[in-house]
């Protein structure tokens, strides 16, 4: 299924399988503890990720594309050691770095705040981040907004701010789950040039993402997930037109 | 294909407790400053700003002595009443708000905790440590009182350190336990104030436990209370209080037996605390 792209592999993922819980009600109340006899939570197990095989190769951007609840964040997270298997496994040079849907870390600090707060969790010392603190507002461009507070960002800034303390130490390996998609023109072209930093340094990116257009333009290949499998996996163009004729197919009927 | 597989390593195990330990010791840093910013955050937007650290112990010791020391007078036994309620109740809160916070601090890090993967030991171990720093005014507060109402320093007062380090390592193995319930059972941030009035009340906060009680016996099982083995070693060491042996060794036990089961108790299920 892998036609090899040269480079070694940087990530593998065998047979990985993703289940979590649902629990149907949060927490059983008094009531049903004492009417009803139900002490557990009631749960639905989800299989979302049912048995993924890929590598991912040195100096490769892959794009990862399917329907919403597809599976996309859950391997993303798991790839990122965030959600623990249920069996195969996944096996990395080093721990990816996830950029998903950004929430503000500390709403009340101001973004500059919040470039410490997330880049010591990033593992970052304090004195990396000081030293790039200016290229990271730079990078971000919301040097005006950068002392407010982060809850008066919009959806927007926060992307860009999360980005950019994401790839401040340039990461071996960049996952990225819809985060592209928001942000201007401007950024977006920044994000672009960023990608392709890592990927000439020999690390890898994942593109998980609707919008087609950015994912032909940057993918060397394209990872289409559907209900927790692999439906196909290969060159950019071959594998969007499969999917978006299922998708123009089912929107039809 | 160049480059073999044999650099490759297992993203989605779970580390060994030593190298999670590394890990954390590593991003030591996040457990200080992160809970430095939040405390910063507290008080923003108020009037009196970061002096807020200072005032709050200043009312919370107010209170208590013109409740416990004029109106209903439990200072029976003890000869520098002020010092001794003091110690008392800023040392009490420490333990108090350390444990309360680290209940919470899960639930408070989603976001964090579901877009980095970061060893979560550090936010409980952030949590002791942003209420520690908060304690440091109230501490010397409590000095200068100590001070004013005409205690000496004597020696004695070399052996606080001891007790402090002791009560901080105690404060980590509960904030450890706490956190893993807390992020499992909601719950427990509404049991945990009123367990801790419970224990306010058993620990001889606001009166003297040796004066109120005189079986033998009965004093001696207080010694279980780590609250009391802190609160009575603090006060032989700035007061010249009588402490009892097993205070004293309780108070070694629990700090010494606490921050393990602790450790391993929160490493048990840290992989699905918040997930």
């Amino acid at each position: 299924m892998d036609e090899a792209t040269g480079g070694s592999v940087t990530v593998q993922v065998r047979d990985a399988h993703v289940y979590y819980r649902v629990y149907e009600d949060p927490v059983p109340g008094l009531k049903q503890i004492f009417a009803e006899g139900q002490m557990r939570r009631r749960y639905r197990t989800i299989r979302a990720v049912r048995g993924i095989s890929l590598d991912l190769h040195e100096s490769e951007t892959l794009g990862l594309i399917g329907a919403n609840g597809a599976g996309k964040t859950t391997l993303l997270s798991a790839m990122t050691g965030l959600l623990p298997l249920e069996s195969g496994s996944i096996l990395g040079r080093s721990r990816p770095s996830l950029l998903g849907v950004s929430s503000a870390l500390r709403p009340a600090l101001s973004g500059r705040r919040n470039i410490l707060i997330g880049g010591l969790a990033l593992g970052l010392s304090r004195a990396e981040i000081e030293s790039r603190v200016d290229e990271i507002i730079d990078f971000s461009g919301l040097r005006e907004a950068i002392d407010r507070p982060m809850r008066t960002y919009s959806s927007g800034m926060r992307a860009r701010l999360h980005f950019s303390i994401a790839t401040a130490r340039i990461p071996e390996i960049l996952l990225i789950d819809e985060a592209l998609a928001v942000g201007d023109e401007e950024f977006r072209h920044r994000s672009a040039q960023r990608i392709a930093e890592i990927t000439s340094a020999a690390g890898s990116v994942v593109l998980g993402t609707h919008v087609m257009p950015e994912i032909e333009k940057h993918c060397d290949r394209v990872a289409w997930m559907d209900n927790g499998v692999l439906k196909a996996l290969g060159d950019p163009s071959e594998v969007i037109a499969a999917y978006l004729s299922t998708v123009s197919r089912t929107g039809a009927s | 294909m160049k480059g073999s597989d044999q650099y490759l390593h297992d993203l989605t195990r779970p580390p060994s407790a030593t190298k999670y330990l590394a890990e954390a010791w590593r991003r030591r840093e996040f457990a200080v400053l992160v809970p430095a910013q939040d405390l910063r955050a507290q008080n923003m937007g108020t009037v009196l700003g970061q002096l807020w650290h200072l005032v709050n112990p200043i009312l919370l010791v107010g209170v208590y002595f013109l409740i416990f020391g004029v109106v209903l007078d439990t200072s029976r036994g003890v000869e520098n009443f002020l010092g001794f309620l003091i110690i008392g109740v800023v040392l009490f809160h420490l333990t108090q708000r350390a444990v309360q916070d680290a209940a919470v601090c899960i639930s408070r890090n989603l976001g964090l905790i579901r877009s980095v993967q970061f060893p979560r030991i550090l936010l409980p171990v952030a949590a002791v440590n942003g209420q520690t720093a908060a304690f440091m005014p109230a501490l010397l507060l409590a000095l200068i009182s100590v001070l004013v109402t005409g205690e000496r320093p004597t020696l004695r007062w070399l052996a606080l350190p001891a007790v402090l380090v002791a009560q901080f390592v105690f404060n980590l193995g509960a904030a450890l336990i706490v956190a893993r319930i807390g992020a499992l059972i909601a719950d427990l941030q509404q049991l945990l104030p009123h367990f801790f009035r419970l224990v306010f009340y058993a620990s001889g906060v606001i009166f003297s436990v040796e004066a109120f009680i005189s079986s033998p016996g009965w004093r001696r099982a207080f010694a279980v209370n780590p609250i009391y083995d802190i609160l009575s070693c603090a006060r032989w060491c700035l007061l010249g209080e009588p402490v009892d042996v097993w205070a004293v060794v309780g108070l070694m036990v629990w700090a010494i037996v606490l921050p393990v089961v602790g450790f391993w108790f929160f490493l048990r299920s840290e992989q699905r605390l918040g997930a």
